[in-house]
């Protein structure tokens, strides 16, 4: 080893120990880092392999996923003061695609602070429809990208949730189809999540944090609601159920562990 | 105006004779980015909506995408080119025809890409800034986001947005065109959507015989008939068709047999509740004389084929609207010399300025 690596591995012992200390509050943090947030997509406990089998659920449906898409938006940070800073709108709409790997979304310019809750919605809520073209950029073409507009409607799908099952009575593979957004102006079904963080978010000058969170697509079906494919297998446009798989995707969310002042790796 | 010159010049005594040069050449540089005609510095300039005075007020969000004289042109030229399709031929004018109110004359159903047909009659391009659903199912509620629908549907323009928008950048005269006419310029689906909008937006048709007899213009006389018509009107038909727009914006089944073959649910199709099923967008009336065929599926051929089935066809399911059924009998119970007289007072609201209006001319 020469004194190069040594004077490394030295610097970055002493880096790692310095950010594994959360309770450093003495460190005065100022001006504005970045915080990214990692959307580890998993389905019951285990990883999301497309086109791979998962365990069945409770209704006993084995699910084969071929596609997993969805949007978020309208991020926003609450301080232990309880301030919140909210994401500029037009920067604050975002595509997880597992079939592209698009898992990780980076906000920029984050005021100095220590967060500890982190905000956002699933989907496209009404103000942003209403503002028509205005501070669009070029999120429609990524979402025509991603599969997630619903041309005919000029909306976009906020969860694309493809693949197909077996379940006890349906013996052979059977396609699913999972398209859930807001029914032009009849339905909204934009919806919030509120994620209290386990410990301190740092931001600040040369601190760049993240927050990994861990996505159980197992609850789209099985939470609050219990949806059964077996009985309606295509789901697009669907007064009752559509509302009903709207508030079990917030419930998809949970922040597994935050890296203060270090890139995710 | 002068051209205005920015930065320090030295006087014009202390200037030696190759600093002259550069002084005349960025002088004459300046003069000629000035000159209208110059396609490197087009100046763009507002352009004014004018809300009709007998008209309620415009729902359309001006500020959030004001019209300016080049947006609008970019509209303009945008709404009659066939690149927003897959084939390159069917433009959003292919399908909206100035002189008919910009609906597709003679045609049950819009014609789309390889002779390809929908299911339901082009509605027209009038007065959109005043309303707050679009076609006949509201399948949005913005008028920007609109044109995604006819230019992603496959049996319509068959492209998709991405396409769209990567044709008009590798367009030799599109993105000088969207500088121009947007403070960031971007070829982007922002901007193409506002400029469709801005053209949209401004398609104001409020000069009718019935406007001008409203705001007591000239040109503006009634005949018997026509007041007639116009007071069985109102008594019968503008519970739903109201407002100056002459309609209240809302969904409602009003009684027309489904087409088996096409088994159109209409609103439901957005809403996904079956209550819903078989409402379609209350149209305006204005026009009306130009527009034929009638109907979200254009079955009826003529003013009085509509005004008969009210009279004599509407047909009782779940979600009827209420209003036509009333004393016993489903419809608008109708005597001929009152359609006669509703004939001839809904072609008052033809407006032949606005369907030979050179603002919004193809050529």
């Amino acid at each position: 080893m020469n004194s190069k690596i040594v004077f490394t591995v030295v610097f970055s012992f002493l880096l790692f120990s310095s950010c594994s200390d959360d309770d450093n509050d003495s460190e005065e943090l100022t001006g504005s880092g970045e915080v990214s947030i990692k959307f580890d997509n998993g389905f019951a406990g285990n990883d999301l392999v497309l086109g791979a089998t998962n365990t069945a659920n409770t209704n006993g449906e084995v699910l084969t996923i071929t596609r997993f898409s969805y949007i978020v938006s309208n991020f926003s940070l609450v301080n232990d003061m309880g301030e919140e800073y909210v994401f500029p709108k037009d920067d604050s709409y975002f595509i997880i695609n597992q079939e592209l790997e698009d898992d990780n979304i980076v906000l920029p310019e984050i005021p100095a602070g220590e967060y500890t809750t982190l905000k956002f919605g699933v989907g496209v809520d009404q103000e942003k429809y209403l503002q028509g073209a205005e501070g669009q950029g070029d999120f429609l073409e990524k979402a025509e990208a991603s599969n997630m507009m619903w041309s005919w409607q000029a909306g976009y799908k906020f969860l694309n949730f493809e693949g197909n099952f077996t379940s006890e009575t349906v013996t052979e593979a059977t396609e699913f189809k999972i398209h859930m957004g807001s029914h032009g102006s009849s339905l909204d079904n934009y919806k919030e999540v509120s994620l209290a963080l386990p410990n301190k978010l740092r931001v600040g000058d040369e601190i760049d944090s993240s927050i990994h969170l861990k996505i159980d697509a197992s609850k789209i079906l099985v939470a609050t609601n219990n949806i059964q494919l077996t009985e309606k297998s295509v789901i697009m446009v669907d007064e009752v159920k559509s509302p009903q798989i709207a508030v079990n995707t917030t419930e998809m969310f949970v922040v597994d562990h935050l890296h203060n002042g270090d890139a995710h790796d | 105006m002068r051209p205005v010159c920015h930065g320090q010049v030295a006087s014009y005594k202390e200037m030696n004779i190759s600093n002259y040069i550069k002084f005349v050449f960025i002088a004459i540089l300046l003069v000629s980015c000035s000159n209208d005609d110059t396609e490197y510095a087009p100046i763009n300039e507002p352009l004014e909506f004018v809300n009709p005075t007998n008209f309620p007020q415009a729902t359309y969000n001006f500020e959030a995408n004001p019209p300016t004289k080049l947006g609008f042109e970019l509209g303009k030229k945008l709404f009659y080119d066939g690149k927003l399709s897959s084939n390159g031929f069917i433009s959003c004018g292919f399908c909206h025809e100035q002189a008919f109110a910009f609906t597709h004359h003679g045609h049950q159903f819009s014609h789309g890409i390889d002779d390809l047909e929908g299911t339901r009659n082009t509605p027209p391009i009038q007065n959109m800034a005043f309303l707050n659903e679009f076609a006949w199912d509201g399948a949005t509620n913005h008028l920007d986001l609109f044109p995604i629908i006819p230019i992603t549907n496959e049996v319509e323009m068959g492209e998709t947005m991405t396409n769209v928008i990567s044709k008009l950048q590798s367009d030799p005269d599109y993105p000088n065109e969207f500088q121009a006419a947007f403070e960031d310029g971007e070829v982007n689906s922002e901007n193409f959507l506002k400029a469709l909008g801005q053209f949209m937006a401004m398609m104001i048709s409020s000069n009718s015989k019935y406007d001008k007899y409203i705001r007591n213009e000239e040109g503006g006389n009634f005949s018997e008939l026509e007041k007639q018509g116009l007071a069985i009107f109102q008594q019968k038909c503008n519970s739903c068709h109201s407002t100056e727009l002459f309609t209240d914006n809302s969904f409602r089944n009003n009684g027309l047999p489904p087409n088996p073959q096409l088994n159109d649910l209409g609103r439901e199709e957005v809403s996904g509740a079956s209550t819903d099923r078989y409402k379609f967008k209350v149209p305006s009336l204005r026009n009306i004389e130009k527009t034929a065929p009638y109907m979200h599926d254009g079955r009826l051929g003529t003013l009085m084929s509509v005004l008969n089935f009210y009279d004599a066809g509407v047909s009782d399911s779940e979600t009827l609207d209420p209003l036509l059924k009333n004393d016993n009998r489903l419809g608008i119970g109708l005597s001929l010399e009152e359609k006669n007289a509703l004939v001839a007072f809904l072609t008052t609201l033809t407006d032949e300025t606005y369907l030979n209006d050179p603002r919004f001319a193809e050529y």
